[in-house]
């Protein structure tokens, strides 16, 4: 009876952490690169640097890349079929309206933001997937507020994607 | 009578005034032991490799900030300083890296290349607020001095740490973000593709060129020698 409820409790404890377990890292390298904008988006030059930055940490805190390079390191020959390269286009900005975000709320006169990403893999540049991010903040909260939601939606998108396409 | 009025009204003003003054130089943090952070590399960045490893020597760096108070990093809170110039830390780092793996050069004479820093940007940049960005970058100038040709590249480094309350912790979580800045920064610049390209095209005339490594994707294709562009990299040729 002792024996079987040590062993209850050894399932209890260690089933769980066995469970949340993932393959994770399958990928050796991701190379996040600063988002270019189309013409008309108007967002200081410290932004992309911030979004850039903010990107990398997200993207390491996803654990599936042993390694997140800077913009324009070299990858060896061997990990370059396991490694992805983020690219990205600020598309739209619109930095809403304070007055009527306090007065209506809701997401109207909020400040928007709209990206498109594309994943490819290193070795031959192969499409791994092409993500559409909105994100909608309000206008109180500054540029740093939003390059960080944006680059923690990306990740998470890229995340799924990635683990999508492992999958299938 | 009317004279002992002026002139106790200018002692008046002239007692505001350098209270005034003293209050404004109160609020400017001062550098002290406790207050200064000392930046390093925690271990050299292994660069990329070359079956010929050219040699680097850095001439100079020179701060481009244009930050009157390059040693000041975080005004908050009574201040955080750096013990040494920007320009120092980052000739340092680099040195340390290039040493480790063998490629630095004693003197600008022996060196294949030399090299000019221009340190733009060293310390904490604008964040969220809900953390400490730290940014450093700078462009480096890679000259042959045997042919005078020269290449300009960049290289960045960012680093994102959260913020603290405490002042020791907020002094510990900026020197942990710089350092990991600067760590950043030092390898874009000596694994990048732009150092590659720099050292594959000012060097495809000199007879001990670089040649690649096999199975690594950081090296150079050895030239034919009939003079033609023959140097790509295997990356380039993917």
């Amino acid at each position: 009876m002792r024996l079987l409820t040590v062993a209850l409790i050894a399932t209890l404890v260690l089933a769980p952490g066995a469970a949340a377990k993932d393959p994770e890292s399958n990928y050796k390298t991701a190379e996040a690169k600063h988002f270019t904008r189309v013409e008309g988006v108007e967002l200081s030059p410290a932004f992309t640097d911030y979004l850039y930055a903010e990107l990398r940490n997200e993207l390491a805190k996803t654990k599936l890349f042993v390694q997140v390079i800077g913009e324009g390191e070299a990858v060896e020959d061997a990990d370059a079929a396991n490694s992805i390269v983020l690219e990205g286009v600020i598309t739209e900005y619109k930095k809403g309206n304070r007055a009527t975000d306090a007065i209506i709320g809701f997401g109207v006169g909020a400040r928007s933001l709209k990206l498109d990403v594309n994943l490819t893999r290193r070795s031959d540049h192969q499409n791994l997937g092409a993500i559409k991010v909105q994100i909608k903040i309000s206008p109180r909260w500054n540029e740093e507020v939003m390059a960080n939601v944006a680059a923690h939606r990306i990740a998470h998108e890229v995340k799924k994607g990635l683990k999508e396409k492992t999958k299938g | 009578m009317s004279s002992h009025r002026v002139a106790l009204v200018r002692a008046g003003f002239l007692l505001v005034w350098a209270l005034t003054t003293l209050n404004v130089r109160a609020d400017e943090p001062k550098p002290t032991p406790e207050n200064t952070i000392h930046v390093q590399l925690g271990a050299p960045v292994p660069p990329q490799k070359f079956a010929k490893p050219p040699k680097f020597y850095i001439s100079e760096v020179i701060d481009r900030s244009g930050n009157p108070q390059p040693l000041l990093v975080l005004r908050e809170r009574g201040g955080v300083f750096l013990d040494r110039q920007p320009t120092q830390i980052t000739r340092e780092a680099i040195e340390q890296s290039l040493k480790a793996a063998d490629l630095l050069a004693a003197d600008g004479v022996s060196a294949d290349l030399v090299l000019q820093v221009y340190v733009f940007h060293f310390g904490l940049a604008q964040g969220s607020g809900l953390d400490f960005f730290g940014k450093v970058e700078f462009s480096v100038t890679v000259k042959n001095l045997k042919t005078e040709e020269s290449q300009q590249i960049q290289a960045v480094g960012t680093s994102i740490a959260n913020v603290a309350v405490r002042k020791k912790n907020i002094q510990k979580n900026v020197q942990a973000n710089i350092e990991a800045a600067l760590e950043d920064a030092v390898r874009n610049l000596v694994r990048g593709t732009q150092l590659r390209e720099a050292v594959g095209s000012l060097l495809k005339n000199s007879p001990n060129a670089p040649a690649a490594v096999p199975g690594n994707n950081m090296a150079f294709v050895r030239g034919t020698g009939d003079g033609s562009n023959c140097f790509r990299s295997r990356f380039e040729e993917r």
